[in-house]
């Protein structure tokens, strides 16, 4: 199945276009970068060490559409990045254990969403939104780490 | 002038943290992964004020207050890329330095941005008085942003054309 995506029409010109892949690759990195960088400090807001004097739901708010439309952007960039090797990536262990850990991102991510007016509500942030962010954090780091372990591992990208 | 920046190269390459990362297969990621830690957290930051100094997305809060907000985690976050960079430049900093894409990135686009965004730092209380940003705000957010995407574009360049295969 993987093979088929690899050698389809417009995968190819993907693959061979240095242009085209370099694109794709700069909506990517700066996705992820936007991505990770909005969540944490969200995260890092509900252990109190960023934005102390500001409203968790507030600042919620303001970065909702910026964390979600850089994840949305980097998965379909990384989609097109993954076409171009999909075989490989595949069937590589670690390319297999990055989509498991943001895949288990997205969980605290979705929690925090649904559940900031009540912790704002709470006065005292309550331990299960520490925990849930903590988690979070170590999350996303960890999809960054297994990410740059795929070339270090496997040669490939 | 290059001479000298290679002599300095090659010194970065001879100190102990430089011939560590380039000997050992797993510090290479590791400080690739501290560059992108800091990165993540300094654009986050960074990128989230510009947007609102664009009056582009929500306005919950000015651009001034999240700027504010943010202001020791971006530092932070900057200070983490450094190091991670620091660490990346000095394994192989000949070859680096040979490629277009990364003196582009090092020697032009980062300075101009990092400039631009003591700039707005310094500057964004009084673009943002009212609520509405004035408009010289918004052209500044927008050049930050283009200056970051820049400095994204020219190291994604210097990656793909980077002749070092880390395995």
């Amino acid at each position: 199945m993987w093979e088929v995506l690899q050698h389809a029409g417009w995968v190819t010109t993907l693959g061979t276009s240095r242009r085209l892949y370099g694109l794709v690759s700069v909506v990517h990195y700066s996705a992820v970068f936007i991505c990770v960088g909005t969540n944490v400090l969200l995260d890092l807001r509900i252990l109190a060490v960023a934005a102390r004097n500001q409203a968790l739901s507030v600042l919620a708010d303001q970065l909702r559409a910026w964390t979600w439309i850089a994840f949305g952007s980097a998965v379909v960039s990384g989609f097109l990045l993954f076409a171009v090797e999909a075989g490989d990536y595949a069937a590589a262990t670690p390319f297999r254990v990055k989509m498991l850990v943001i895949g288990l991102a997205v969980i605290p991510a979705l929690v925090i969403e649904w559940s900031v007016r009540r912790w704002d509500r709470a006065g005292v942030m309550p331990v299960t939104a520490r925990l849930v962010a903590l988690i979070s954090i170590m999350l996303w780091l960890g999809a960054i780490l297994v990410s740059v372990e795929i070339p270090a591992l496997t040669g490939l990208g | 002038m290059y001479d000298v920046v290679l002599a300095c190269c090659r010194w970065l390459e001879n100190t102990p943290w430089g011939a560590t990362v380039r000997g050992s297969s797993w510090m290479y990621p590791i400080a690739l992964w501290l560059h992108f830690v800091g990165l993540s957290m300094w654009l986050g930051a960074s990128l989230a004020v510009d947007l609102r100094l664009m009056g582009v997305g929500a306005r919950r809060q000015t651009a001034a207050e999240l700027s504010n907000g943010f202001f020791a985690c971006n530092w932070i976050g900057f200070g983490v890329a450094f190091l991670g960079g620091f660490l990346l430049l000095s394994a192989e900093a000949t070859t680096y330095v040979a490629n277009t894409g990364f003196r582009l990135k090092l020697a032009v686009l980062t300075p101009l941005a990092m400039i631009w965004h003591l700039v707005v730092q310094r500057k964004i209380r009084l673009w943002t008085q009212t609520e509405q940003t004035s408009a010289i705000g918004k052209w500044a957010g927008l050049i930050e942003l283009s200056l970051w995407i820049s400095v994204v574009t020219a190291s994604v360049g210097f990656l793909l054309t980077n002749a070092v295969i880390h395995a």
